[in-house]
């Protein structure tokens, strides 16, 4: 798949480095520091965003951004295109990488760990959210799921949860679960395209 | 197809994007994937979504931290190229620093154990001399040792036998029998003591005057009771004759007391030419 990555217009001006998917993992594989360089400039941002969701102290969301990208850099030879897209490889990591430090002991004993519910809003306070244009009206979208999809959608791509960690909080059984993240995710698919 | 739409539709797939299957799910799921098209669509589908939601939630870091980023990861690079060529000589000089230090400490040990061992050699050497020297010295004391215990025994047995000499003046029962040369030696004398109740005779060497006999002769001593020849023992004459009384045999009665120089050992009667001195009992 050819699809020529795009850098978001608000960061236009500035001059930036675009692969394609493929010559971006060839790079990456081959160890070239210029393919660390693209993949930070199309994708630091949307890490952070993905990172924060689950650690919303910034401080501690950039140690994570930041060893995400070494892990990114250090295990490029794990990825296989075969299993999946670059950015949901590299998503995941960072996914994991913030579920970790949000269950570590460090981190809980750290005071933290402050209350999840309010980290969209926290978030969104501190005002750095780079929405696109095009995109304005998500955050509406997110929020104007229905509730019980909102629910599970909060929880596991905000919070950490596992699903079936989820299943067990929401006192609801696995399979419901599943399907209303599919839904949730079906919305965001609807938008998207 | 109803089946692999089931499938999709279970939500299995969003949960596989979302990196929250066990790895034995994942494996199923990549095998539906890699046989079903619909399924690897759906993915990508799912995958892209999620991508333009987090796109679309992009926080932008704080400006510096690509600096931090890529300073470790150049780093990281710079020191995977110069692993072998950089990395290996370190070591090597910081080895070599260690051996020189480990010989620069084991030299000294050395010139120290040297420097003990002369030290040692030395005190051993004078203390050899010096056990010598006291070997010496103990063989000296002991030997005189021996001449004073040798000389005290001799002044102890000549004082007793002195002792016993002056006693006998006061005990009437001890007679002096003095022997005078015969024709065969008429300067040869002897003095014999004679206790005529104990019946004890001795000979006594300070008074003797008799040629010393060689080793193949030895003189007897013979009591005359009643003209017949008793036999009283044999002895020596010799220039280091040492102690003066010699316990003689015991006779009884006596009249006449005479000495023959005889083979050693003994004769069982007297040779008689060889009578070389002789003296009767005065009563």
């Amino acid at each position: 798949m050819l699809l020529f990555l795009y850098i978001s217009k608000s960061l236009a001006t500035t001059k930036k480095i675009t692969f394609t998917e493929e010559e971006l993992v060839n790079r990456l594989k081959s160890r070239d520091t210029l393919a660390m360089r693209a993949l930070y400039d199309m994708y630091s941002g949307a890490l952070l965003g993905v990172i924060s969701r689950i650690i919303p102290q910034i401080e501690v969301a950039e140690d994570i951004l930041q060893e995400t990208f070494i892990k990114i850099w250090n295990s490029a030879d794990s990825y296989d295109n075969t299993k999946g897209r670059l950015f949901t490889w590299m998503m995941n990591i960072a996914r994991n990488m913030s579920i970790d430090k949000l269950r570590s002991k460090d981190f809980k004993n750290s005071g933290k760990n402050q209350d999840i519910e309010n980290n969209v809003d926290f978030i969104d306070a501190q005002k750095k959210v780079t929405f696109n244009a095009d995109l304005l009206g998500l955050k509406e979208l997110v929020t104007s799921l229905k509730p019980e999809y909102h629910n599970v959608v909060q929880m596991i791509y905000f919070k950490g949860y596992t699903h079936v960690e989820a299943a067990e909080e929401l006192n609801l059984p696995l399979g419901t679960v599943k399907t209303r993240i599919r839904k949730a995710i079906l919305e965001l698919r609807k938008y998207f395209n | 197809m109803e089946e692999v739409k089931a499938y999709i539709e279970s939500g299995i797939l969003e949960l596989y994007v979302l990196g929250q299957l066990a790895p034995n799910e994942r494996v199923e799921v990549e095998a539906m994937a890699a046989k079903y098209p619909e399924v690897k669509q759906e993915i990508t589908a799912i995958e892209i979504a999620m991508e333009q939601y987090a796109l679309a939630q992009a926080l932008q870091p704080t400006e510096g931290l690509d600096k931090e980023i890529f300073n470790r990861i150049e780093n990281t690079q710079a020191g995977s190229d110069h692993t072998e060529s950089v990395t290996i000589p370190f070591k090597i000089a910081d080895d070599a620093k260690q051996y020189e230090s480990k010989i620069k400490t084991l030299r000294f040990a050395l010139v120290a154990c040297i420097a003990l061992l002369v030290v040692s050699t030395v005190a051993l050497y004078s203390s050899h001399t010096e056990l010598g020297a006291a070997k010496e010295q103990i063989a000296d004391l002991s030997s005189e040792k021996d001449q004073f215990t040798s000389t005290v025994n001799y002044m102890k047995q000549t004082n007793s036998d002195l002792q016993k000499i002056a006693d006998m003046v006061d005990d009437p029962d001890w007679k002096t029998v003095r022997l005078a040369g015969t024709a065969m030696d008429p300067k040869a004398k002897m003095t014999v003591y004679w206790h005529i109740k104990g019946n004890h005779v001795m000979v006594d060497n300070s008074k003797m005057k008799l040629p010393a006999n060689d080793d193949a002769h030895q003189y007897q001593l013979w009591a005359l009771v009643n003209g017949k020849p008793v036999d009283l023992g044999v002895f020596d004459v010799k220039p280091d004759t040492t102690g003066i009384l010699v316990n003689m045999k015991n006779i009884a009665a006596a009249q006449t007391f005479a000495v023959t120089l005889e083979k050693r050992g003994g004769s069982p009667s007297p040779t008689m030419d060889q009578m070389i001195v002789a003296g009767n009992v005065s009563i």
